[in-house]
Order: structure tokens, then sequence, then C-alpha cells
């Protein structure tokens, strides 16, 4: 009955992106930053996410626990 | 890092597939690029049109819900909307855009669709 | 030079703690009469902008929460003059002031719901195809079956809506008593059933992660997620008008040349 609580890297990077990349004080700078640099955060996140999963399907096992990063 | 901040759930896989869902659309802030300035032109009017588009099909669909048209009606409305959103197909073909694009950012308001 | 700003705060001081920030910059807080803008000087452009400057911004900006009232600012906002920083400080004092105001003492959390949405849209779906299995539409045609496949989307869409807020009104009732403001985004994707954003008074925090605890334990069938405190990202409202685009305005937008 008791759920495995989890503080997990990601999700926590997840939470962040969510909040800092488009909420909070926004008003214009005058120095504007184009879409692909800001995609390239996104871009890495996935990539740690993915080998995350792939760490997980090797191992056989669920997905628990803050992970160090990928070197 | 010093934060006491937590982030707690049961099924951290569950969320990262719903939230990568949500956040697979482009960022919504313009790209400034000269080159890419038709780009966003299109995709401003594209998303105009694309929102009376849906109102339209919406509104259509309140009134067949109400029962009270014509066989004659609904087959004038369902030929008028097929041809519309055919038209939004080709277009957001020839301009390169997606679905998940044709949207704005009202800030506080939420995005307009 | 590169003026990289954080956060506005509710002091006007200096800050009495070193703070390192983005690219090993040292963190300042520019005054404007009772407030400041608390910035990096950066000598020049970010290159190669990564999730680790996503992860010190918000660093520092948690490190201020400990101490001050906070308005975040959102990340990537920069300027190239103290001047144009003052300047903006002028145009929005009347906004911060408000907000520094509404959320002081206050936090904000985050809840994200997840329900058996594809198993619940299937149901209605089946219902649908079961109640209406003898509707014929006479004379058959493209336009007809474009318009009898559209009205049943719309219709289990309904349903589905209407489900859902059936759910959230009874996820909303265990929070409401320990909260000031929330809001709430609905139905994101089909499975993400709500995803809130509350702002609590910090001496009620403990209140509000019991009430969590008891609507994870009551509402079994859903998954939970909790996050927080986080700064209030959530609530911050500017009266000013900022444009749709990056606030700028969308002539200025469009002809710019690409800064990078």
């Amino acid at each position: 009955m008791d759920s495995v609580i989890t503080e997990s890297k990601d999700i926590t990077l997840l939470e962040i992106l969510d909040r800092v990349l488009d909420k909070g004080v926004v008003i214009s700078g005058d120095i504007v930053i184009s879409l692909a640099e800001v995609d390239l955060i996104y871009v890495g996140l996935k990539v740690l996410i993915s080998s995350v999963e792939t760490m997980e399907r090797l191992r056989g096992a669920p997905f628990a626990g803050a992970m160090e990063e990928p070197t | 890092m010093t934060i006491n901040r937590i982030v707690e759930t049961d099924a951290p896989e569950d969320f990262i597939e719903e939230i990568e869902k949500v956040q697979s659309a482009l960022p919504k802030r313009i790209d400034a690029n000269p080159k890419n300035v038709e780009r966003g032109l299109a995709k401003l009017v594209l998303t105009l049109i694309e929102l009376i588009r849906k109102l339209l099909e919406k509104q259509a669909m309140r009134r067949i819900g109400g029962g009270s048209l014509s066989d004659e009606e609904i087959e004038r409305i369902g030929s008028t909307l097929m041809k519309l959103e055919n038209k939004m197909q080709e277009l957001k073909v020839i301009f390169g855009l997606k679905d998940e694009e044709l949207n704005i950012n009202l800030g506080p308001l939420g995005d307009l669709m | 030079m590169n003026i990289y700003t954080y956060a506005i705060i509710d002091s006007k001081e200096r800050l009495c703690d070193y703070i390192i920030g983005i690219e090993g910059a040292i963190v300042c807080n520019i005054a404007y009469r009772d407030i400041g803008v608390v910035v990096s000087k950066l000598g020049e452009q970010i290159q190669n902008i990564t999730k680790d400057h996503v992860l010190k911004h918000e660093e520092v900006v948690e490190k201020l929460m400990g101490k001050f009232t906070v308005l975040p600012v959102r990340f990537l906002t920069q300027f190239s003059r103290e001047e144009d920083v003052l300047l903006m400080m002028q145009e929005f004092y009347n906004d911060f002031r408000e907000n520094l105001d509404r959320v002081r003492n206050k936090i904000e959390f985050g809840i994200k719901i997840i329900w058996a949405g594809e198993t619940i849209r299937n149901r209605i779906i089946d219902a649908y195809k079961r109640d209406n299995a003898n509707i014929a539409i006479a004379d058959s045609s493209p336009a007809k079956n474009f318009v009898k496949e559209k009205f049943e989307k719309y219709k289990i869409d309904k349903e589905f809506a209407k489900e859902a807020e059936k759910c959230i009104a009874l996820i909303v009732d265990f929070f409401s008593r320990f909260i000031a403001e929330k809001k709430l985004e609905k139905l994101k994707t089909d499975n993400l059933l709500l995803t809130a954003s509350y702002l609590v008074e910090k001496e009620r925090q403990e209140d509000f992660k019991e009430a969590f605890e008891r609507a994870r334990r009551t509402l079994s069938d859903l998954k939970f997620l909790l996050s927080g405190p986080w700064p209030p990202y959530n609530f911050i409202v500017l009266t000013k008008k900022t444009d749709m685009f990056n606030g700028k305005s969308i002539n200025q937008n469009l002809a710019s040349e690409d800064v990078v």
C-alpha cells in the first residue's frame, strides 16, 4: 500500500524549467535571446532523460532516487 | 545546492511523460531573426484563422446538438467545415507549421487555444 | 556589458551575503526607491546556454528567498546598460510594489495530478457508440459523415471535460482552507488532469502538506506530484502592457537584427 516517494533530479529540472522559462516577472530586457538557444536546454534535458531511461531498461530496475548525470 | 525545496511523487516516469508532451511544442518566444520574419507573420495570421475556424466549428456543433437544423443545413455546414479544415491543412503544409505552433501565449491569461 | 537579472526584492540595501551567480559573476542589488533588482554584471554574452545556467539562476533566487520577499524574474532577462535597468524599474515600480506586498510571507507550491484519462475516454467512447448505434443519417454524404464524426468527437470531449471537472472539484476541496491564491490548468493532456499552483502563507505550509497527504491517501486512484516551496512564479501580475512577443512591440520584434 505504501507508494515509493522519490526525489528525482529530472522531474525537479522539469518543474524548474516550467517556471523559470516562461513565468515570474516577464519583461523585455533589451538583449534578445533567439529561440534556438533556449531549445538547447530542452535538447540537453531530453538527452539526460533518455540516458536515464536506457540505464533503467538495462538494469531492469524501477526508476527511483536521484541519479548522477552521465559524463 | 542549499535548497530545501522538494519534488515529491510516487510516479515520476508518468509525470515526465505527460510534462514532455506539453513541452514538446516549441518555446513561445518568437525568433527575432529577419530570416524568420515571414514565418512569424504567417504563424500569427494562421493562428487567428485557426481560432476563428475552431469557434465556427464549435458553434456549428452546438446548433446541431440543439436539433433545430434541417438536413440541407447540416449538409451545407458539413461541406463548409470540411473545406475550411482542408484549406488550413494546406496552409500549414505550405508554411511548414505544426498544430502546436499555432498558438499564442497571453501571459497570465494562458494560451489562446 | 550584460546585466543579467534574477529577481526583484523588497529591499534597497546592499546584499549582506556573498552570492555567486551565472558564469561565476557576483550577485548584487541595484536599488530603486524602496526596492531593488538583483543582478549580475557579465562581461559578454552567455555562450552555450545549458541547464546549469537554469539551475544557477534558480539557486540565486532561492537564496534570496531565505532573506527577502522576492519576485523572480524570467530566465535570460538581460539589459545592456544600467540606465535601462533603472528605466525598467521606474516603469514597473507600481506593479512591483503591489506584487511584493501581495506575496510577502507567502510561497508557491505546485501540484500535478494524473488520472486514467485514456481509460475514461475509452469508456465514454464505448458508451456513446452503444447509445448511438441505431441512429442513421439519411442520405449519407461526405459532408454529413464529416459532421457526424465531428459531432461525435464534440460530444465525447464534452463528456470527458465534465468528468474531469467532477474529479477536479473533489481535489481542490482538500486545499481551499489553507491557501491564499490558486491557479488551475485543467487537462493539459488527456492524462494530466490538473496542474495547480498554490500561493500559501509560510506559516500554513505544514497544514498544506498535510492536506496533500490526505488527498493522496483518499483519492488513491490518482497519481500525485507535489513540488515546492517555490518563489511565486505563477502569481506575478503586471498591469503594464507587455505584448505577447517577449515584451517588445510587434514591429520592433520583426524588424530587429538577430542579436547573438
